[in-house]
Formats: structure tokens, C-alpha cells, sequence
């Protein structure tokens, strides 16, 4: 809207000052020009500057589950949960991203009991049923993301559109401290 | 809320999220959902347990060729044993294949007592003796992974010994031979 406004005030500058008539014309011709350009560049810019986020532009995740390893009787293989899960976005591309943040130091994938700690990794998938994705890193987002759900619960349409993995390396268990460990992911999803 | 922008919700999101996973009574609350927004956040409760757990690795066979009777024979080895216990400790059982698992080697028909000794600091020919199926117990591992692969190459120091008066009772150019077992346990 600024774009527009300035060549306005300069309309008006221009009626007011005192030019000849000759001079005032051409003034007014370039200014008409001006006018038009400028007028085509703030559609323009209006077109590309459109907020990001237009009401359509929703996203919801759904359908999350705890997950639970119950005791881990093979410490030298990986742990791996997966779930499938209810990702909308009404976005014109029903794409998203999505930031994972555990609650270890500084949000990483991190589960402690008492004093230690067990780490484990995240990865997505767009697709349902998956026990392997994209890894995830805590705090950075991953985007290109694509949903297929038509509904923002999932109820119609596709019953989940995405896949959360969650796995403990081996190498983290066989060096883990015995306990019983616990933490929180937690999933921020926005619209693309 | 005025002058909250995205990141401030995401980490409000993620403090309550954080304390959602407090334990009650054993139990973590359930997973949040997301709501349809400009953004969305949901969260997920992680629980696994890991047991108690030891290994014992890096065993080699024991051998004494030609050993000379007047000179006690002695098998020093480095051993890996983990235990992922909060004090990294464990114990120890040896058996032999002897007569009620005693400690001796056989020929077929004549036996030969040997001895064993268990020391939990690796490079060691000297340790505590063990006796044929009782735990030694109170011994502590510095490895910090299952198998030594990283971290200390080895914990833990297997003796074995053939003292020169039994040495003495076995009969030249015959070859004794036997198994011990060893049972390692997490404390």
C-alpha cells in the first residue's frame, strides 16, 4: 500500500507547483506514466507480498500417540516406534513443514532418567505406515512436506497422511545407564 | 497474547509440553494434539526402560605347551566386562569341567587341578582367587561400552595358574585339557 500512496502525493505535489504550461504538461505526462508504472508495480508487488498465511493456509496435527518401549530386552539392536498420524494443511498445495524440539538441553531428542540421559533420533515421513523418514533435526524444519489429508481430522478422506518415527540407536542403549527414562516431543507444523 | 510471535508460542508450547511430561503416579500424561491454526503443535510422550545388562567379551583360549614342571605356569588376559548399572558393577562365577565343576584339566584319565584368579583392572597376573561356583562380588567395570569397542580396550584381568607341584603330577608329551566358564552379573 505504500508503493501506491507515494506517487499520489506526488500528484499532488506537482498541481502544486508553479510550472509553465509546456513544462507542466510534460511534468504531468511523465507523472501520468509514472502513475501507470507504478500502479502495475504495486500490483505486482501486492501479488508476490501476499501474507504467507491467508485464512485458508491451516494446518493441524492429529492423532498423536505416546510412545512406549516398554523394556528394551536387546540392547544391541535399534529401537524403532512408528505412528501414523493426521497432518492437514489447507494450504493450495497442501504442503507444510514441520520443527521437532525434544526436552533435552537447548530442545534435544534427548530422554533422561534422573542425571542421565538416553538421545534418540526422529524422522518423518509423509507417507502413512513408515518405519523410516527424513531425519529431523531438534528446532530446524523440515520443509516440502505434502499432505494428502482432505479433512482436518482425518474423520474423510485418507485416515493419516504422515509418519512419526522414533528410534533409540543401539549405541545409545548399550551405553545407556539401566533406568527407566522418559521425555517429550513435541511437533510445530506450519502451512507452505 | 500481544507481542507473542511464533517462536514464543512454540516455546510456550514446549515449556507446557515439558511439564505435561511430568510423571504422575508412574504414568506420563498423553499425548497432545494440534488444533487448526496457522501453525499446529502436538507432542508426544517417550518412555523406554532399559534393564540391567552385562557382557563379558574378549576371551582367548588358554594354552601352556611344553611347560617346564619346575617353573609355575601363569595365563595372564585382558577381558572386556560392561555393566551398565548405575555403579557399573557386577560379579563374577567360574566353573570348570571337572568333577562338580572343579577347576582341573584331564588327559582321559588323570586330572590336574588349576587355579583362577579375577582381577577388575585390566594388565594384572595377580588377582582374587575364585572358587568353582561362587560369585565374587563388589567388582566394578570402567567400560563404557558393551563390548570395549569404545572407550577402554579392556576392564578386567582373567588369571589362570598351574603351580609347579601339580605340574609335577602330570604325565610328559600328554595333553590335558578342560573348559572354564565364566558367568558375569550385574550389581
Amino acid at each position: 500500500m505504500l508503493l501506491v500512496a507515494t506517487p499520489v502525493s506526488a500528484t499532488i505535489d506537482l498541481t502544486r507547483s508553479k510550472l509553465t504550461s509546456r513544462s507542466r504538461d510534460a511534468r504531468k505526462q511523465r507523472a501520468s506514466s509514472f502513475l501507470l508504472n507504478a500502479f502495475a508495480f504495486a500490483l505486482l508487488v501486492g501479488a508476490l507480498s501476499e501474507p504467507s498465511f491467508a485464512a485458508s493456509d491451516k494446518v493441524r496435527i492429529g492423532n498423536l500417540t505416546d510412545v512406549s518401549f516398554g523394556t528394551i530386552a536387546n540392547l544391541n539392536v535399534d529401537a524403532v516406534a512408528s505412528q501414523s498420524i493426521c497432518l492437514f494443511s489447507g494450504s493450495a498445495t497442501n504442503g507444510y513443514n514441520v520443527t521437532a524440539s525434544g526436552t533435552g538441553p537447548a530442545g534435544a531428542f534427548t530422554l533422561s532418567s534422573g542425571t542421565a540421559s538416553l538421545p534418540y533420533d526422529v524422522q518423518w515421513s509423509s507417507s502413512v505406515a513408515q518405519t523410516a523418514g527424513t531425519q529431523l533435526t531438534a528446532n530446524v524444519p523440515l520443509s516440502g512436506q505434502v499432505s494428502t489429508a482432505t479433512q482436518q481430522t482425518c474423520n474423510n478422506g485418507p485416515a493419516a497422511s504422515a509418519s512419526l518415527i522414533v528410534v533409540l540407536r543401539s549405541a545409545a542403549l548399550s551405553s545407556a545407564v539401566a533406568g527407566t527414562y522418559s521425555g517429550t516431543l513435541t511437533l510445530l507444523v506450519g502451512p507452505e | 497474547m500481544v507481542g507473542m510471535n511464533e517462536m514464543d508460542y512454540f516455546r510456550l508450547d514446549r515449556m507446557l509440553a515439558g511439564c505435561a511430561a511430568v510423571l504422575i503416579n508412574g504414568a506420563a500424561v498423553a499425548a497432545t494434539q494440534g488444533s487448526l491454526g496457522t501453525t499446529s503443535t502436538g507432542s508426544v510422550a517417550i518412555g523406554a526402560s532399559v534393564p540391567n545388562r552385562v557382557e563379558l567379551s574378549g576371551l582367548s583360549d588358554v594354552s601352556f605347551l611344553n611347560q617346564d614342571p619346575a617353573t609355575a605356569a601363569l595365563d595372564a588376559q585382558n577381558v572386556c566386562v560392561w555393566s551398565n548399572t548405575s555403579t557399573k558393577g557386577y560379579n563374577v562365577t567360574a566353573s570348570g569341567s571337572g568333577t562338580a565343576s572343579a577347576f582341573t584339566l584331564s588327559n582321559g584319565a588323570l586330572t590336574v587341578p588349576y587355579s583362577v584368579e579375577w582381577s577388575q583392572t585390566s594388565g594384572q597376573s595377580a588377582g582374587t582367587a575364585l572358587a568353582t561356583g561362587t560369585a565374587l562380588t563388589g567388582l566394578k567395570s570402567i567400560a563404557t561400552s558393551a563390548n570395549c569397542a569404545t572407550g577402554a580396550s579392556s576392564s578386567a584381568s582373567l588369571i589362570v595358574k598351574l603351580s609347579t607341584a601339580n605340574l609335577q603330577t602330570m604325565q610328559a608329551a600328554t595333553t590335558y585339557t578342560g573348559t572354564l566358564t565364566l558367568v558375569v552379573a550385574p550389581e
